[in-house]
């Protein structure tokens, strides 16, 4: 019986703690057993040593911890500079909204001035040939655009309708050398025709020889043509020049505009309206 | 007696390492059991009475450390250590293969005596629908682990070995 008994020691061991363990469980489950004897003492030996290695996992955690945050913060990085990336577009728009804005304010300045009516117009298109100075604008009949009338900007006068379309029109500019726009000298009041010229800057016609001219000078327009009202400024004399033969002065002319970088242009009546400016 | 305390030094480490170090593994709230390792372990290369009561008091430990009922880890561990040591008996294989696939069936009999007892003595609603959302993860962790942890625990009583032959 006790070679049997030794002989399965283990089992009968097992059983033991199997039946212990029951009736521990049933004795907390039921009640009996209000107080673990055994419980505290562990947990109070095992609490130093708990705690150092509670410490040394917060270490970790915060190891690991820090290398996430470095990696959200890679992230984060990339993020702003993706965002930087888009800044920095969204601003070149703005500035180019604000350059607009500018140009545009310049031209109501211009409307303000009293025109018997001024349509707003961007350009769309320019010249398709060498030999012509022209551009092409988006607004036609439709909108109230007719040939011959007036096309200026804030800087100065660019140069009049040609023809027109329901929604588009084209515009010959005063650099074309078969323009012509009649102008007066501010200062002396002189009369003479500015036009564009294949070869050089545009030029100054009929000025004689007995006018005073100086360069410098501005030139506005006459409002004697017909088609560009009185007193837009055209440019300034760049050059005089008088020969020892002929009836008129050579006079050169700088335009106050670059009609290559025009943008936004106005196209206007000659005549004023009366009741504005 | 130098075995004794290495036991001993071994399922006190185990259980630190479980309400500590362990936490820190990826595995969401599945903490693997070392304890359960060591059990398989004791009751497949040292069966005794001695080992048979560490298991019981590993469990213990564990149920005073986690478990909202005293005696449920007990039972359960000393419920694996006799499952392993009565199949012991038929079992000739000791590869480290064999010991993950031990180890994760003995997961699974660990973690069904503790619902039954929990549905015996807490009533515990849904225990086994909430214990088979972590059960194969956990058998799965020691599963991987034992191999290792076997291989540590024998080399450790064989450094003991001769040391206990000469005293």
């Amino acid at each position: 019986m006790i070679a049997f008994f030794r002989s399965h020691q283990v089992v009968f061991s097992s059983f033991f703690c199997l039946l212990v363990s029951v009736s521990i469980v049933g004795s907390v489950a039921t009640g009996y057993l209000k107080r673990d004897p055994i419980g505290p003492l562990l947990l109070e030996s095992m609490r130093p040593f708990q705690r150092a290695l509670t410490s040394v996992a917060n270490g970790v955690q915060d190891i690991q911890h820090g290398f996430r945050t470095l990696d959200s913060l890679w992230l984060e990085n990339q993020q702003l500079k993706d965002q930087i990336q888009e800044l920095h577009q969204e601003m070149e728009g703005l500035r180019e909204a604000k350059a607009t804005n500018f140009r545009l304010k310049s031209l109501l300045n211009v409307q303000g001035r009293g025109f018997r009516k001024a349509i707003a117009a961007a350009v769309i298109g320019n010249s398709a040939s060498t030999w012509s100075r022209s551009l092409t604008i988006n607004k036609g009949s439709d909108s109230g655009v007719r040939k011959g009338m007036a096309v200026v900007s804030a800087g100065g006068i660019v140069g009049q309708v040609l023809a027109v379309s329901s929604s588009s029109a084209k515009v010959l500019l005063l650099t074309d050398h078969n323009s012509g726009v009649d102008v007066i000298v501010q200062r002396t009041r002189a009369r003479g025709i500015v036009s564009g010229s294949l070869e050089q800057d545009p030029v100054m016609k009929y000025i004689t020889r007995n006018e005073e001219i100086h360069e410098g000078d501005r030139l506005v327009t006459s409002g004697l043509d017909g088609i560009f009202p009185k007193g837009l400024l055209v440019g300034q004399v760049s050059r005089v020049q008088k020969k020892n033969y002929g009836l008129f002065q050579d006079v050169g002319v700088q335009l106050a505009i670059d009609p290559s970088r025009i943008e936004e242009v106005l196209v206007v009546s000659a005549k004023y309206d009366s009741t504005k400016g | 007696m130098k075995l004794f305390v290495l036991f001993l030094f071994v399922a006190f480490l185990s259980v630190l390492l479980q309400t500590t170090l362990l936490h820190l593994l990826p595995l969401g709230p599945v903490v693997p059991d070392l304890t359960l390792v060591i059990c398989v372990y004791w009751a497949l290369s040292r069966p005794s009475v001695s080992t048979a009561i560490g298991a019981f008091f590993m469990g213990y430990t564990v149920d005073v450390f986690s478990s909202p009922i005293l005696g449920v880890n007990a039972f359960a561990l000393s419920l694996v250590f006799l499952s392993v040591h009565l199949s012991s008996r038929h079992i000739w294989i000791r590869s480290p293969l064999f010991t993950a696939t031990l180890v994760f069936l003995a997961s699974w009999v660990k973690v069904s005596a503790i619902v039954i007892l929990w549905s015996i003595f807490l009533t515990t609603q849904n225990a086994w629908s909430g214990a088979l959302r972590y059960i194969f993860l956990e058998a799965l962790s020691v599963a991987f682990l034992a191999p290792v942890i076997f291989f540590l625990l024998s080399w450790a009583e064989n450094r003991l070995a001769p040391l206990r032959n000469v005293s």
